[in-house]
C-alpha cells in the first residue's frame, strides 16, 4: 500500500524556490533514507510535508494515506498518523513533557475518535518509552527540551514518537548531536517503533552513520530541490566514499 | 448613587497617561444590573465577607475576627472617593488570621468601599478577593505590616462589564513580608494603583500578576515602591497578555532612598501580543539615590514563538490550544507566587477559563 506520495513538487520560502520537482513514493513497510549536500532541501522536504507556515507549495501534489496531505492542518497531519521529528527540537520553556505529550496524544486520539488516556495511563506508557531509550523519567517533569544537551534532545524526539506510535515518521537529521552509544539506541528505537508491515520512514540525513543501525530499503539524492538518483543502501556506501558531487555526475 | 460628572484625573498627567478614564465614567453610568448570584467563596476556612454593590450582606457573610468601622481613605484622586465604613482586618502580636475572602459583587453604577489591613509583630494573614459582577468598583486599602509580620493577597478582577479601580498603599515594618498577586481576567476595565513603602529593615514586598485582556478593553497597574530602609527586597513581576484590539499597561516604579543601602529591587515586565492590533505598554522606573543596591529591571513585548507552536501542532495539538498552552506558560511564573494551593487553583483555572474565551 502506497502511503505517502509526492508528485512534481515545487515549494519555495520567502519567494525563493527550493524544491523544483521532487517525486517520491513510498509504500508501508518501507524505510527511506533522504542524503544530500547540505541545502540540497531536505530540510525543506520535512517542513513541507510537516506544513509548517512559511513553506509554500506552489506546484504539485502529495497525497498520504490517499488523502490530500496539502490540505490538512500540521495537527491533523498528525493526527492522520504522521510524525516529524525535528531537527533542532524546540525548547518550551514552561510546559512539561508529561503534559506536552499528553495534550498531543490525547489530542490526536481525539481526532480519531478514540477515548483519551488517563493521566495515570499516560505515565505509564511515557514512562515504559523513556525507559527503553534509556532517558530518566525525571525528565518527563521538566519543561519540554529546555537545558537538554543535543542528544538528550534527540532521545525525547523517539520519546515522543514512541508515545504517539505514527504510522509514517520523518526524520530530520536525527543522528545530529549524537554520540555513539546515543546513535544505537536512537537507531534501535527508529526500529523497534516504525519497523512494522503498516509502517514507513523518511530518514533524512547528511551521513550514512545512522543507517549502520537503521537499514534502508531505499536511497535517494536529494540534490537542487530534486531527487536525482535513487538507489538501495549499497548507494550509501557509493555517497560516503565518493561524495555528493561524484555520485551526481 | 451616580454622579452625573465625574471629577477625574487627566491623563495629561504621567501617572494616569494609560488610564482608561472613559471606560470608567462609561461604568460609572452603567443601570442596575441583577447581583451575580454565584457563589464565589473558595473552598477555605475563615471569614467571608460578601459585598454587593459595595455593602455587606450580612446574612451570607461571616465577619470572623473581621470588623466594619469608618476608614480614612487617603488623598489618592480614585482611592479618596472610598473613604467612609469599610472592612477592618487587624491581627494582634504572633497571632495567625484565619483566612478571609471577599467577594464584591458590582450591581451597576458606581460603589465604593475602603479597607485596612493591620497586622501586629509577627502576626500573619491570608487574604482573597474576588469582583465580579457589572459596573465600577472602587476600592482603597491601608496595609501596615510590623515587624516580621506576614501577608499573603491574592486579587482576581473578573468582572463581566464595567470598571474596578483599586488603590492601595502599605507601609511595611521590619522584616515583614507582603505578597500580593493580581489577576485581571474578566471583561471589565482596570486599575491597580498602588504605593508600597518599605520602612523597616530587610522587609520584603512581593507586588505583581497578570493582567489578560481582549476585546477593546484596557487594563492597567501602576504601581511604585519605595525602599526607605536598609537591606529591603521588592519584586515586582508582571505579565500582560492583549488580544484583538485591548490594550495592558504596565507602569512599576521602584525609589530607593538615600539611605536605603542594600536594597534588592526587581521588576520584569513582559507582554504578550497575541494579535498585532493589539497593545502592551511597558514602563519601569528606577530613581535610585543610595549607591549600595541591586536593581534589577526588564521589560520585553512579543508573540508567541512560531517555531514552539509549528512544534506543537505538529505533535497533534490545534492551533488554539497549543496558543493557550504557550499563553498559560507565559503567566505561568506570575500566579506561581501564590502559594495557597486552593487559591492558585482557581486562579488558574480563571486564566484558562480567559484563554479558552479569547482563542
Amino acid at each position: 500500500m502506497t502511503l505517502l506520495n509526492i508528485e512534481n513538487l515545487h515549494a519555495e520560502i520567502d519567494g525563493k524556490e527550493i524544491l523544483k520537482g521532487l517525486s517520491l513514493s513510498v509504500n508501508a513497510g518501507e524505510m527511506h533514507a533522504i542524503m544530500g549536500p547540505n541545502g540540497a532541501g531536505k530540510s525543506t522536504l520535512g517542513y513541507v510535508l510537516g506544513g509548517r507556515p512559511g513553506y509554500e507549495v506552489t506546484a504539485g501534489s502529495v497525497t498520504f494515506k490517499g488523502q490530500d496531505l496539502l490540505a490538512l492542518e500540521p495537527h491533523e497531519r498528525a493526527a492522520a498518523g504522521m510524525f516529524l521529528g525535528f531537527q533542532y527540537p524546540v525548547e518550551i520553556p514552561g510546559v512539561s513533557n508529561v503534559q506536552f505529550l499528553r495534550e498531543a496524544l490525547n489530542a490526536q486520539r481525539g481526532n480519531r475518535d478514540e477515548k483519551p488516556l488517563s493521566g495515570a495511563e499516560f505515565l505509564k506508557l511515557a514512562r515504559g518509552e523513556a525507559a527503553k531509550l534509556e532517558m530518566d523519567a525525571e525528565m518527563l517533569k521538566r519543561p519540554v527540551n529546555v537545558g537538554f544537551s543535543g542528544g538528550e534532545k534527540k532521545r525525547n524526539e523517539m520519546v515522543q514518537m514512541g508515545v504517539i506510535d505514527p504510522a509514517f515518521a520523518i526524520l530530520d537529521e536525527t543522528d545530529s548531536g549524537l554520540d555513539i552509544d546515543a546513535l544505537r539506541i536512537v537507531g534501535d528505537g527508529i526500529n523497534r517503533i516504525m519497523r512494522a508491515p503498516d509502517k514507513a520512514v523518511l530518514l533524512i540525513t547528511h551521513y550514512q552513520r545512522l543507517l549502520d543501525y537503521v537499514k534502508p530499503d531505499f536511497v535517494h539524492v536529494l540534490d537542487g530541490g530534486r531527487i536525482t538518483r535513487t538507489g538501495g543502501a549499497e548507494l550509501a556506501h557509493e555517497l560516503e566514499r565518493e561524495g555528493y558531487a561524484g555520485v551526481a555526475a | 448613587m451616580t454622579t452625573a460628572v465625574l471629577d477625574l484625573p487627566s491623563t495629561r498627567a504621567e501617572a494616569w497617561r494609560w488610564a482608561d478614564l472613559g471606560a470608567l465614567s462609561a461604568a460609572a453610568a452603567l443601570g442596575p444590573v441583577a447581583a451575580d448570584a454565584a457563589d464565589h467563596f473558595l473552598d477555605l476556612p475563615g471569614a467571608r465577607l460578601l459585598f454587593v454593590g459595595g455593602v455587606l450582606d450580612v446574612v451570607r457573610s461571616d465577619l470572623v475576627g473581621v470588623s466594619i468601622e469608618p476608614i480614612a481613605a487617603g488623598e489618592h484622586a480614585l482611592g479618596a472617593r472610598a473613604a467612609g465604613e469599610g472592612w477592618v482586618l487587624r491581627v494582634g502580636k504572633q497571632a495567625t488570621a484565619a483566612p478571609v475572602q471577599i467577594v464584591h459583587v458590582a450591581t451597576g453604577g458606581e460603589n465604593h468601599l475602603p479597607s485596612a489591613i493591620v497586622l501586629a509583630e509577627d502576626a500573619s494573614a491570608q487574604v482573597v478577593e474576588t469582583y465580579v459582577g457589572a459596573g465600577w468598583s472602587n476600592r482603597f486599602l491601608r496595609v501596615e505590616l510590623g515587624k516580621a509580620a506576614r501577608l499573603m493577597r491574592a486579587v482576581r478582577i473578573v468582572q463581566a462589564a464595567g470598571f474596578v479601580s483599586l488603590r492601595e498603599e502599605a507601609v511595611l515594618g521590619e522584616a515583614a513580608n507582603l505578597v500580593t498577586t493580581f489577576l485581571g481576567a474578566g471583561a471589565a476595565g482596570s486599575r491597580i494603583d498602588a504605593q508600597i513603602t518599605i520602612d523597616g529593615d530587610a522587609a520584603l514586598a512581593e507586588y505583581g500578576g497578570a493582567l489578560l485582556t481582549a476585546g477593546t478593553q484596557q487594563q492597567e497597574c501602576a504601581v511604585r515602591v519605595r525602599h526607605d530602609a536598609v537591606g529591603g527586597q521588592s519584586h515586582q513581576l508582571w505579565r500582560a497578555v492583549a488580544a484583538d484590539r485591548s490594550t495592558a499597561s504596565l507602569a512599576a516604579a521602584v525609589e530607593v532612598a538615600r539611605d536605603a543601602q542594600k536594597t534588592d529591587g526587581e521588576q520584569s515586565l513582559r507582554g504578550l501580543l497575541l494579535n498585532r492590533t493589539a497593545t502592551v505598554n511597558l514602563k519601569p522606573e528606577l530613581e535610585i539615590f543610595a549607591d549600595d543596591v541591586k536593581c534589577a529591571h526588564g521589560a520585553t513585548v512579543g508573540e508567541l514563538d512560531a517555531l514552539a507552536l509549528f512544534y506543537m501542532q505538529s505533535r497533534g495539538i490545534p492551533t488554539p490550544r497549543a496558543t493557550a498552552l504557550l499563553t498559560r506558560a507565559f503567566v505561568a511564573d506570575a500566579l506561581g507566587r501564590i502559594a495557597d494551593e486552593t487559591v492558585r487553583d482557581a486562579f488558574e483555572a480563571d486564566a484558562d477559563a480567559w484563554l479558552e474565551a479569547a482563542l
